[in-house]
């Protein structure tokens, strides 16, 4: 098996008296695509953090392509490979679409070098997504689901080893929904980059995996194969009360 | 392309004002003398907080620690070696404090800003009193009234030619992604207290070294007018009435500004400060994007005439 990409060992934030992310582990391979799942509340969004140094974690080690990054501040996690979305987008409202990208690729993507060359061009990152005409728009004026797509753009342009995506499709219809996951599966395929990739539409998600990482409390409950995932009891139980039911996952 | 038409500008103004010491009358020149020191403080100040949202109120400490460079070296250091030198002490003083405070923002790093100001000027007082058993000091040969003049004028271009050359610059794309959102910029690689630290020491440059500049036109120098708050707010106020997220808003209110005040005050020598604030609060109520927001609306119009 190759070196994982991105290493979280026993990861553990906590806020306070609460235990958000509580020894969690994940590695993530060069090339995978792992879906994050958990019911609200579980820790997904904290552990992102941790994972790019938004947050630093009070205990746990974090490992991105070899290196220990434990404790360094998020510019350094950009500057390894690790790039992310958030859960409400964060654009760079009084810039324009292009700009925001730009930016990406001025700094963390400064030093690095994507597999792909068609990346390198910023009004090429936004033909990708489908924002090729909205290169000279300034991003606020963007509607959400196109701020979600322009913060990827804005990620891919700092030549990530591996994305954070946090719940790229919320708010957004059935029909954008299976684009955003194809787009999620291009850029994986064509860019060789590595995804983990938190969303509450788990059935899209799980359709779309190969592999599912669920928390549950702060806790890792499950990780593996969608299909055994969804039949995992402990996974049932965590889902009882939330308008998923697991049963159909399986399906 | 608009940092090569900002860099012309700069040198046809230098052109057009440096003769001015023997053209226009004494007058005249103290009062483009005073346009220049506020189009430098106001156009730094902007580079710094108006691309980052960090309203610093620490100019007039910057001021005033470069004017006692000027003051302590008054005798042995050349003007020419003072003006710098008062600008790397403001800047020094800047990256120090900045390391330490830049992590507050808002309301809270305006106030930290300006406390620390005081904090130096009665750091300043005390060691004056305690060591140099004095309260102030006396510029007893002050250069050439040409000499400051020009100076201060190559300050002030020199501020605007690095406003405009950081606005064009990386530099100056990671100042604005921390104005615009801090945390994003970090986790798209910006090193965000490296960027702000440097952008605030620099800014903090050109206030210091026009104090070090301008120092030597008053004949006795003592904390409580060099450390002038006042300097610091009317800094800030032109900068936004001006429009602090431009570089041609803070140039021209300066220069309003600084015109408005001289003229109140020889017409209303006791309520000009009176009709100032009268006039400020209505610019705040009805022009809060500055000046340079009649000019953006105007622009839209003819656009979509």
């Amino acid at each position: 098996m190759p070196e994982p990409v991105l290493s979280a060992r026993a990861v553990t934030v906590r806020f306070g008296g609460l235990v958000a992310c509580d020894g969690v582990d994940l590695d993530v391979r060069a090339g995978e695509l792992v879906g994050l799942i958990g019911p609200n509340g579980a820790g997904k969004t904290t552990f992102f953090h941790a994972l790019s140094g938004v947050l630093a974690p009070d205990a746990g080690r974090l490992i991105v392509g070899g290196a220990d990054l434990t404790g360094r501040p998020a510019h350094v996690f950009a500057r390894h490979g690790v790039a992310r979305t958030f859960q409400t987008p964060r654009v760079f409202r009084d810039m324009t679409a292009l700009e925001n990208v730009r930016f990406g690729m001025e700094f963390a993507g400064r030093s690095r070098v994507h597999a792909h060359d068609a990346f390198d061009d910023p009004q090429a990152i936004l033909g990708f997504l489908g924002l090729g005409e909205a290169a000279a728009v300034p991003a606020g004026a963007l509607t959400p689901a196109r701020q979600r797509l322009l913060e990827i753009g804005m990620a891919l342009a700092a030549r990530p080893r591996v994305l954070l995506l946090d719940e790229v499709a919320a708010g957004l219809t059935h029909a954008e929904l299976e684009a955003s996951a194809a787009l999620i599966r291009r850029v994986r395929d064509e860019l060789g980059v590595a995804v983990v990739w938190i969303e509450h539409a788990v059935r899209v998600l799980m359709d779309q995996v190969e592999r599912v990482a669920v928390l549950h409390q702060g806790r890792k409950i499950a990780d593996g194969d969608p299909r055994a995932v969804a039949r995992d009891p402990a996974v049932v139980e965590a889902y009882l009360g939330e308008e998923i039911e697991p049963q159909r996952l399986a399906a | 392309m608009r940092l090569a038409t900002a860099l012309a500008a700069c040198a046809i103004a230098g052109l057009v004002l440096a003769p001015a010491p023997w053209l226009v009358s004494d007058f005249a020149l103290s009062l483009t003398l005073s346009c220049l020191m506020y189009v430098g403080l106001a156009v730094s100040w902007a580079m710094f907080s108006g691309a980052t949202n960090y309203l610093s109120l620490a100019t007039a400490a910057f001021f005033g620690i470069g004017a006692y460079v000027t003051a302590w070296g008054h005798g042995t250091l050349p003007y020419a070696v003072a003006v710098p030198l008062g600008g790397l002490a403001a800047a020094l003083f800047a990256a120090a404090i900045g390391a330490a405070v830049l992590h507050l923002r808002g309301a809270y790093f305006a106030v930290i800003t300006f406390g620390l100001g005081e904090l130096v000027r009665h750091a300043i007082t005390y060691g004056e009193k305690t060591w140099a058993r004095t309260v102030g000091r006396v510029i007893s040969d002050p250069p050439a009234t040409e000499t400051v003049y020009l100076v201060v004028l190559a300050l002030a271009l020199a501020a605007v030619a690095t406003a405009a050359a950081v606005r064009a610059s990386r530099f100056g794309l990671a100042l604005a992604g921390v104005g615009s959102d801090e945390e994003r910029a970090r986790t798209l690689g910006v090193n965000t207290r490296l960027v702000k630290t440097g952008g605030f020491a620099l800014a903090a440059f050109f206030a210091g070294a026009l104090g070090a500049a301008v120092a030597v036109r008053w004949t006795y120098i003592e904390p409580a007018s060099v450390f002038n708050p006042f300097i610091g707010f009317q800094t800030v106020l032109i900068a936004m009435v001006g429009g602090a997220h431009t570089l041609a808003g803070p140039i021209a209110s300066a220069v309003v500004f600084s015109v408005l005040t001289e003229l109140l005050r020889l017409q209303f020598p006791y309520a000009y400060l009176i009709v100032l604030g009268a006039l400020l609060i209505l610019l705040v109520l009805y022009l809060p994007g500055g000046l340079a927001s009649l000019l953006e609306r105007w622009k839209w119009r003819q656009r979509h005439a």
